[in-house]
């Protein structure tokens, strides 16, 4: 590199001792850019090195002041150095960056996470949009009406003989004022959902396939497992030449969605004036898987829910021909599964406004 | 209802080797519920008939003796007792070391073990009836003794169970499954119901020549339509004596309490049968039988020393002159089979199940009988208890003649037909039938059937034609359950794929409660419909249109909501005892005295109903509740596609507090409000401590959109600025003011609230506003120049029109 240089040249150069200086420089800066832990201290190196005021800046500066004949020869020698510097800042920088940490001191990570208010549905109106979604999945509409009737809907249209018990107060919560009328013109809060049907079919007729889920009122003294207010979810199919058999259907919608799994049900004898023939129905129990247990009180199955093929006066009343029409319903008792599902052992939580109940449902 | 095995068996030979848990089972398949299946030996297991040999004093103890009695083993066996009555030669119940006992009848076997008892060893124990669940039975009349069964003349060692012939398993069956089957309520009944099950034969019930009409007895039916059918037998020479011991475990093993001999025929005869009887004092009857309601002012006295008050609903039976039973219910105290009683008057009859259910009710008495007679039991089967009560008089009191009989039948039952085509059996049973096959089926049941081209004349007996058997289907229930519900195959319906089930009302709803719990951090709540009064006056409603119960559960219960604000605060209340800060919602319907509508039948009026969104947000700051409540509903249509909602003054929630409240409208048309609970409410309903923000809306008045309706808008070409301010106003001024003016100025694309502050930092009277806005222009990156000129630009405005000043400026 110093090859043009004349001797005389040489001479300078070797008694201005630039060289010296340089490489001093070089090795001091390349010591502290190895030393250098922080990336932040990095820039100050830098700083020092290569800013404004830098030393390798002021070297720089001062080949200006240099023979002329030599200026070429130790700006070349200079601007190595500083190369050589700059690269290796860059590449003590990167590897800094690459194992330091954003932040400085510890950190505790087993503090819990950030707390977000969330609501929740209530545990009732979450199993009835689990059971709407099977049921539309199958092709069901879901239904509902008022929750205000008439004695037509609730009793007559229903097969209900005038004398039943369920038409008396101790029973229905009937309206004030409408005492001495009977029939369409004596109001009451809906005592069960069966009532809905008919609606639904005078004004769709058959065929019919739809669920209508809601609350129900019967007056009743309250215990853990009694409610004056309570949910139930019922299913209706009507079709023609409908077997009984195939309401199975409905049975195992509800029960598999529930549960998550195949649940072997039977359906057995069981009254109910607007079915003909009528069901109670059974799933085996899950507990003990039939063996018998305290669950299922030592018979294997446990009675879920009643069903039946729609009775011919609730045919008719729907203005359906019974001869032609036929079908399946199902009703089940929303307040009972979620308890089931959940264990929770007192029935009258659901309209306790409760959040320490209600909370653990989210 | 509990029944019998031994009983059924005298009517019907069941299948051998038939299980009690297939017995159990088929029934609840085919018939009713059996909920338990008890073996009445079981519950006197380990206990043996021992016989006393001597008796000893003890020497250390007054009370004790020390017997020796014969069990059955090879040498007798000492036992040490405290019983008073004991004495040689004495049958005795004797509980063996090793053997398992459950005391009192019930609860797990217990070991008995050799003890010493003052010194001597006692192997065993003699038993009192109390001890093993028979006191009912053998009843005592001190205390301390035993039970004497010296009148068995069992052999020492033989089981108890077998000797006092209570080898016998209990059914009890499920009542609210007996509901339709009121032929059921008797073992005769339950005997046939086997029979046709297991295709056995039916043994038919005693028969007795029942005789023609005789003797001084009158009987006036005065209502017919209640008592369609009554018979009374007379007999003399009765005796108030207890009954034989035979005939006392018949009648206690299936639940109920040996009274005397006479009384117990008659209970007998309706366990039997079905059947309620009634025996009257023959001397206390003056001028015959009076079927007829009560007379206003009238007083009875029944046999459980009730006295009633009766009415002229009431149907009684009555001599001449005063009633002396309350029809189908409870015979009167004064009347009935009494200590001297030697005539008595034998009441077999028929009542109809609405009068005695209302009856019943009224007084709220239920017995044997009213509860059979509420089911509807048919007038034919007084002539089956008739002869069952003359074979049983006949046979425990030999010395007693009957003095006259007598039946009146005004209301003859007409039993059931139904046509009913083999085509439409087999058609909805999805399984070939022949006529044959029905005909057996139905004919094991007591029906007769006749067939003719393909048609079905089925006849039922009189037993199932009270109500239950009038249509084709309720034939098809009958041959399907016979032949066993498990048999028919799963046959899966057809879908029919028509169109997709669109139903956008129902989706908003769901959409509406999923937004306020996963957005909006609410939970959701149910309350009642039927609010309280307290709560009613503590949210000011009107209760001019509130709808009323006729029985409500409470007193202060009675109105249904027309809003669920009452229902809400009520729920704030209640939590607040537990948390100080949360936000609840509830989506129902409510209620009101108006607008009466028909929504299928045109003779149905039915009154206004709404479904309403009620929320409240509790918690510390009323400023910042009232903004989350109003956050909450501006946000709304986002989530749940519908126009968005908007906010005015228009008239204030009587229940909200005068500075804080808004009305909601939908489409300019209010549908509901917002506002903070006034410090009158919060007192009345008991809230003390936090601030409450309600809102409610009517959510009918929601439509929901077809599709989503939000649009999108083309990125922005050149960077937007954003700068914030913070400026103090007065208080009076108000943020859509500022808005207005702020959103004016020259490039400002959006200008978004940030927070305000009150407080000594900007003194009295006065507010800071803090807000954010952007600015930005379609031509070109914006200079710093130009920002800080529509900066100064907002400045002057602020201060120009409200007289704002910058803070820290």
């Amino acid at each position: 590199m110093f090859e043009e240089l004349k001797e005389e040249g040489m001479q300078k150069l070797a008694e201005s001792g630039f060289l010296e200086k340089l490489e001093k420089l070089r090795k001091a800066g390349m010591e502290k850019i190895s030393e250098t832990s922080l990336p932040q201290d990095l820039q100050t190196v830098r700083a020092n090195l290569l800013g404004r005021k830098g030393e390798v800046t002021e070297i720089l500066k001062s080949v200006g002041q240099a023979a002329p004949e030599l200026r070429k020869v130790l700006g070349q020698a200079a601007n190595e150095v500083k190369e050589i510097l700059t690269q290796a800042i860059e590449q003590r920088n990167e590897e800094l960056i690459n194992r330091a940490s954003c932040f400085e001191g510890d950190a505790d990570i087993t503090l819990p996470g950030t707390d977000f208010t969330v609501g929740g549905l209530h545990p009732i109106t979450q199993m009835c949009y689990d059971l709407n979604d099977a049921f539309r999945s199958l092709g069901f509409e879901v239904f509902s009406e008022p929750e205000i009737t008439s004695e037509l809907y609730a009793f007559d249209n229903l097969n209900f003989a005038p004398e039943h018990p369920a038409r008396e107060s101790m029973d229905t919560y009937w309206l004030k004022g409408h005492d001495e009328e009977r029939g369409a013109g004596r109001l009451c809060l809906r005592p069960h959902l069966t009532g809905a049907s008919v609606r639904y079919l005078q004004k769709h007729g058959a065929p019919a396939r739809f669920v209508y889920p809601g609350r129900v009122y019967r007056n009743e003294t309250t215990d853990a497992r009694h409610e004056r207010a309570f949910f139930q979810y019922e299913a209706l199919i009507v079709d023609k030449d409908f077997s009984f058999a195939s309401g199975k259907v409905l049975v195992k919608t509800i029960l598999d969605k529930i549960f998550g799994r195949d649940v072997e049900v039977r359906m057995r004898v069981g009254f109910f004036p607007f079915v003909e023939p009528g069901f109670e129905i059974d799933m085996r129990c899950l507990v003990c898987g039939g063996e018998g247990c305290k669950v299922c009180k030592h018979v294997g199955w446990i009675e879920v829910m009643p069903g039946g093929t729609p009775h011919p006066n609730v045919l008719k009343a729907a203005g359906l021909d019974p001869a032609v029409w036929s079908g399946f319903y199902i009703n089940i008792g929303l307040d009972r599964l979620v308890m089931m599902r959940y264990g929770v052992d007192d029935v009258r939580l659901f309209h306790s406004a409760d959040l320490r109940f209600l909370s653990q449902f989210k | 209802m509990k029944l019998s095995l031994n009983w059924i068996k005298k009517y019907v030979d069941l299948p051998e080797n038939l299980t009690m848990e297939k017995l159990s089972y088929d029934l609840t398949m085919c018939t009713v519920e059996v909920e338990d299946a008890t073996d009445l030996s079981e519950s006197l297991g380990g206990l043996v008939v021992g016989k006393i040999i001597t008796v000893e004093p003890h020497p250390d103890a007054d009370k004790l003796r020390i017997c020796t009695v014969d069990v059955g083993d090879a040498a007798p066996s000492t036992i040490v007792c405290g019983g008073i009555n004991l004495a040689p030669g004495q049958l005795v119940v004797v509980a063996k070391p090793g053997a398992m006992v459950r005391w009192h009848g019930a609860g797990d076997p217990i070991e008995i073990k050799p003890a010493k008892l003052r010194g001597i060893m006692s192997f065993g124990m003699i038993c009192s009836s109390g001890e093993i669940g028979l006191e009912e039975l053998f009843p005592t009349s001190r205390e301390a003794e035993i039970m004497d069964i010296t009148f068995l003349d069992a052999v020492p060692g033989t089981p108890v169970a077998d000797a006092l012939g209570l080898d016998d398993i209990i059914l009890e069956i499920d009542n609210k499954s007996l509901t339709n089957r009121p032929d059921l309520w008797g073992h005769y009944g339950m005997a046939r119901e086997l029979a046709a099950i297991y295709d056995r034969k039916l043994r038919p019930l005693e028969t007795e020549v029942i005789p023609g009409k005789f003797g001084d007895l009158e009987i006036v039916i005065e209502d017919p339509e209640r008592c369609p059918r009554y018979a009374a037998v007379t007999f003399k020479n009765i005796k108030n004596v207890p009954s034989p011991f035979g005939l006392k475990s018949m009648i206690w093993r299936v639940g109920m309490r040996p009274i005397n001999l006479p009384v117990d025929i008659t209970n007998y005869v309706m366990l039997a049968t079905g059947q309620p009887t009634h025996g009257f004092d023959k001397n206390h009857i003056k001028g015959g039988i009076h079927v007829r309601t009560a007379k206003e002012g009238e007083i009875l006295e029944l046999l459980d020393g009730t006295i009633l008050d009766l009415t002229t609903s009431d149907l009684v039976i009555a001599d001449e002159k005063n009633p002396v039973a309350l029809a189908g219910i409870m015979g009167g105290k004064l009347d009935s089979i009494l200590e001297d009683t030697t005539e008595i008057i034998l009441e077999i009859a028929n009542f109809s199940a609405m009068g005695v259910r209302r009856t019943a009710q009224r007084f709220d008495i239920r017995t044997e009988a009213s509860s059979r007679f509420e089911k509807s039991v048919d007038p034919q089967r007084v002539d089956g208890a008739i002869a069952v009560a003359l074979n049983m008089f006949k046979e425990y009191f030999p010395g007693s003649e009957v003095t006259g009989f007598v039946d009146s039948y005004p209301m003859p039952l007409k039993n059931s037909e139904v046509d009913v085509p083999l085509s439409f059996l087999s058609r909805r049973l999805g399984k070939e039938l022949t006529a044959e096959e029905v005909t057996r089926i139905l004919g094991n049941l007591g029906f007769k059937t006749e067939e003719r081209d393909g048609m079905l004349h089925v006849t039922a007996p009189s037993w199932r034609s009270t109500g239950d058997i009038s249509l084709p289907d309720d034939i098809l229930e009958e041959v399907a359950r016979l032949m066993g519900y498990e048999n028919f195959d799963f046959i899966p319906p057809k879908v029919i794929l028509e169109k997709p089930i669109n139903q956008r009302d129902l989706d908003m709803e769901r959409a509406i409660r999923e937004y306020l719990a996963f957005r909006c951090g609410m939970q959701e709540i149910f309350t009642y419909p039927w609010i309280e009064d307290e709560y009613i006056e503590a949210s000011c409603a009107d209760t001019g249109e509130m709808l009323c119960l006729s029985t409500p559960p409470s007193p202060e219960e009675s109105r249904l909501r027309s809003t669920l604000v009452p229902g809400m605060i009520k729920a704030v209340f209640t939590n607040l005892r537990y948390f100080e800060s949360f936000r609840i919602f509830e989506l129902t319907q409510v209620f009101a005295d108006k607008d009466y509508h028909s929504i299928n039948d045109p003779s149905e009026k039915l009154p206004w109903m709404a479904r309403h969104l009620c929320g409240a947000f509790v918690g510390e700051d009323p400023r910042l509740l009232f903004r989350d409540a109003k956050g909450v509903l501006e946000h709304m249509h986002r989530a749940v596609h519908m126009e968005p909602l908007g906010f005015a003054r228009i008239s204030k929630p009587l229940w909200a507090d005068d500075k804080l409240w808004l009305n909601v409208t939908y489409n300019g048309e209010p549908i509901g409000c917002i506002g903070l609970l006034s410090l009158r409410s919060a007192r009345k309903a008991g809230i003390k401590r936090s601030m409450t923000v309600i809102c409610e809306i009517d959510v009918e008045k929601l439509v929901p959109l077809a599709s989503r309706q939000n649009r999108y808008s083309r990125l922005p070409e050149y960077p937007c600025v954003d700068f914030d301010l913070s400026v103090v106003f007065d208080e009076k001024v108000t943020w859509a003011d500022i808005y207005e003016t702020a959103v004016k100025v020259e490039l400002v694309k959006e200008v978004r609230f940030i927070d305000e502050y009150r407080g000594p930092q900007v003194g009295e009277g006065k507010k800071s506003v803090s807000f954010r806005t952007r600015i930005g222009s379609d031509e070109g990156t914006l200079t710093s120049e130009k920002i800080d000129a529509v900066m100064k630009q907002m400045i002057k405005k602020m201060s120009k029109k409200f007289g704002g000043e910058v803070r820290g400026a």
